[in-house]
């Protein structure tokens, strides 16, 4: 892989190219350059490096300790051993309880990226200052408090709420639709709040598509889907990914929005882990599930970082 | 530099000296409770008048989290000194050593109903789960017991109750299942379940006060259970809501020292006041939740007597809090089964 790179590097029709020991040789001399410019690059990486020691600080002392901290509890309380894992697991209703918190995520994730995808592009394809405007209204939505946002859902969603009020009055139903204390309030809820962060990373990379790019799929003949699915998807994999990863994992931990909309039926992780802390006093059981959330969380992010494509915005614009 | 340094240090002094001088000046005291308008009322009758009588000033907190209180007692470092918990969660942290055993020297307790009462806690006052429903929605076919919960034909609409496993759901599907009063301990926890599963479909579940209202008002629930000072709110605002006190589930809350509390005698002297009956009768008549002192119920306003448990003795059932401090815990994972199931 590595030689097929230093290969292509190589501009067509150097002398190098002449013959085979020539170009032999100046690889040789390549990989010889390599360290000592590595040694300097790094070098000048960790030169700010000091600057990073009154934050590790903070986080380690803050977050780390107590995160251990609690950890530690999942394996200590009330016996040592690995009791809470075992009872986290063998017990189908808390088993249940994880599975929950899974589809929600990935429904929340899934319906934020279809609603979330057009809004992102009609935001880049539309006049600046359309665009500016469509972003604020975005924006505004994410800083309103979160609570009041969950409890208009609430009222619009309820079978006394606007909505099935007027379905009722305009004779399209004649019961009330369950939209609320159920999975399907949940995920509205959810979604709604989500979408904002599905928007900017994906507006980000569309915004950074050379427009060349598309017009150029068009000449070579590319029929409008084609040149969709064939250059601008692609093109808008490195928002689409971390749009999407940000989304599901804040979803795992979501709280207020399960707990207000949802019924009990559909208890998520966090509310179980609330509920173990607060009500109960079972810290064991409590940091069992909170460890597996984050190990679920940390799996998911190294997935990320494998399977996150290069992205090829970014390396069109260096070269 | 070095005079900067010492600038800080000489800075850092007088600001200790400063907040040490305050702390000596005035006792202070941090009362813990779940907001809203129960604390403002608890604020009203008990803190105002106790620091103008002791010159003990209360800081308001809140709300209530077993959690932080567990920790607090944990670390050694404990910053609430009053704590208003449910009963049953009294009578458990009291069981794991989380309190401060109460001086009834200082506090009378004779004069405490002694259902809210015990060595390490004292009444903060006590409500009723009451069947409470909408009227607009039942129209003249007013509830009479816990078995309309379980009638879907005759009362019609979603069912309201309380999301928690703790005291109240199972007992009073219990009730409805035919088990007497006197005999729902040890809870049947099989029949109770089956008893609701037969409702699962139509049960909306609150988990706050406020959240409650909401769905009865609104009728959103047709009926369901209630805590009674919610109800009483409602009627005052004029919400076309009724409510039935047969077979009343009594539950308390109690105030509590959490062990290790840094102005303990002081909390003493707020519980002593907090419980007298005075404290008692005037916290009762801002939020119609009955008060613990036996002494209290004649001080009571007289448009608010019939709106309070006290008037409902008869028709009361007590939950267990012992049993439930102890088995709370168990009947919690069932619970969990059997909601997610």
């Amino acid at each position: 892989m590595a030689g097929q790179v230093k290969m292509a590097a190589i501009p067509p029709g150097s002398p190098a190219n002449a013959g085979g020991g020539a170009a032999r040789a100046s690889a040789g001399s390549d990989s010889k350059a390599a360290p000592m410019k590595r040694d300097n690059q790094t070098a000048l990486r960790w030169r700010g490096a000091r600057n990073l020691i009154p934050a590790l600080l903070f986080l380690s002392l803050f977050f780390l300790a107590p995160l251990i901290g609690l950890l530690l509890r999942g394996v200590l309380e009330p016996t040592p051993g690995l009791g809470n894992y075992e009872q986290l697991f063998a017990n189908s209703a808390y088993a249940r309880v994880l599975f929950n918190t899974f589809a929600v995520g990935g429904l929340v994730t899934l319906i934020s990226l279809l609603l979330g995808f057009p809004l992102a592009w009609v935001i880049t394809l539309v006049p600046r200052g359309w665009g500016r405007w469509l972003l604020s209204i975005v924006l505004l939505s994410m800083w309103t408090s979160l609570l009041a946002r969950t409890y208009s859902w609430l009222v619009l969603l309820q079978a006394t709420g606007v909505i099935n009020k007027t379905l009722m009055a305009l004779g399209i139903i004649d019961q009330p639709l369950e939209m609320v204390h159920n999975l399907t309030g949940v995920v509205i809820g959810m979604s709604y709040i989500m979408i904002p962060f599905i928007v900017l990373p994906l507006q980000a990379t569309m915004a950074a598509i050379d427009p060349m790019v598309l017009q150029a799929g068009s000449i070579c003949g590319a029929s409008p889907w084609t040149n969709f699915f064939r250059v601008f998807l692609p093109l808008c994999r490195p928002g689409l990914f971390s749009g999407g990863l940000m989304v599901f994992v804040m979803s795992l931990g979501y709280y207020v929005t399960p707990a207000l909309l949802g019924g009990a039926q559909n208890m998520m992780l966090p509310e179980f882990i609330v509920q173990q802390v607060q009500s109960f006093l079972n810290w064991g059981l409590a940091s069992a599930a909170a460890a597996l959330l984050i190990a679920i969380t940390l799996a998911l992010f190294y997935v990320y970082l494998k399977l996150q494509p290069e992205s090829p915005v970014a390396s069109s614009t260096a070269r | 530099m070095v005079l900067k340094k010492r600038a800080s240090a000489v800075l850092a002094a007088v600001i200790l000296a400063a907040t040490g001088t305050a702390a000596f000046a005035t006792e202070n005291l941090s009362f813990v409770s779940w907001g809203g308008t129960t604390q403002d009322a608890q604020k009203q009758a008990w803190a105002e008048p106790f620091s103008e009588a002791s010159g003990i000033r209360v800081v308001q907190d809140g709300p209530t989290d077993y959690g932080k209180l567990k920790a607090m007692v944990e670390s050694g470092n404990v910053q609430w000194d009053v704590v208003d918990v449910e009963a049953d969660f009294a009578l458990r942290a009291a069981a794991e050593g989380l309190l401060e055993p109460l001086d009834f020297n200082v506090i009378q307790r004779d004069k405490i109903d002694p259902r809210f009462v015990s060595d390490h806690g004292v009444g903060s006052f006590y409500f009723s789960f009451v069947l409470g429903y909408n009227q607009g929605k039942l129209g003249g076919n007013a509830p009479q017991d816990w078995t309309a919960l379980f009638d879907t034909t005759k009362y019609p609409g979603k069912r309201a109750l309380y999301k928690w496993p703790s005291p109240g759901v199972l007992e009073l599907a219990l009730l409805a299942d035919g088990v007497p009063a006197d005999k729902l301990y040890p809870l049947d926890l099989d029949r109770a379940f089956k008893k609701l599963d037969t409702i699962k479909q139509d049960i909306v579940w609150w988990g706050g006060g406020a959240q409650s209202q909401q769905l009865l008002a609104s009728g959103e629930a047709s009926l369901g259970q209630f805590w009674n000072g919610r109800v009483y709110a409602l009627q005052q605002d004029g919400a076309p809501v009724g409510v039935t006190w047969k077979q009343n589930l009594v539950m308390a809350d109690f105030l509590v020292i959490p062990k290790g509390a840094k102005n303990k005698d002081a909390a003493m002297k707020f519980l002593a006041n907090a419980s007298s009956a005075k404290g008692q009768a005037e916290f009762a008549n801002l939020t119609a939740y009955a008060p613990v002192n036996v002494d209290s119920v004649s001080q009571l306003k007289g448009d608010l007597a019939p709106n309070l448990p006290t008037a409902y003795a008869k028709d009361q059932i007590t939950l267990d809090y012992a049993y439930w401090a102890k088995n709370g815990q168990a009947i919690a994972a069932r619970w969990n089964e059997w909601l997610v199931k």
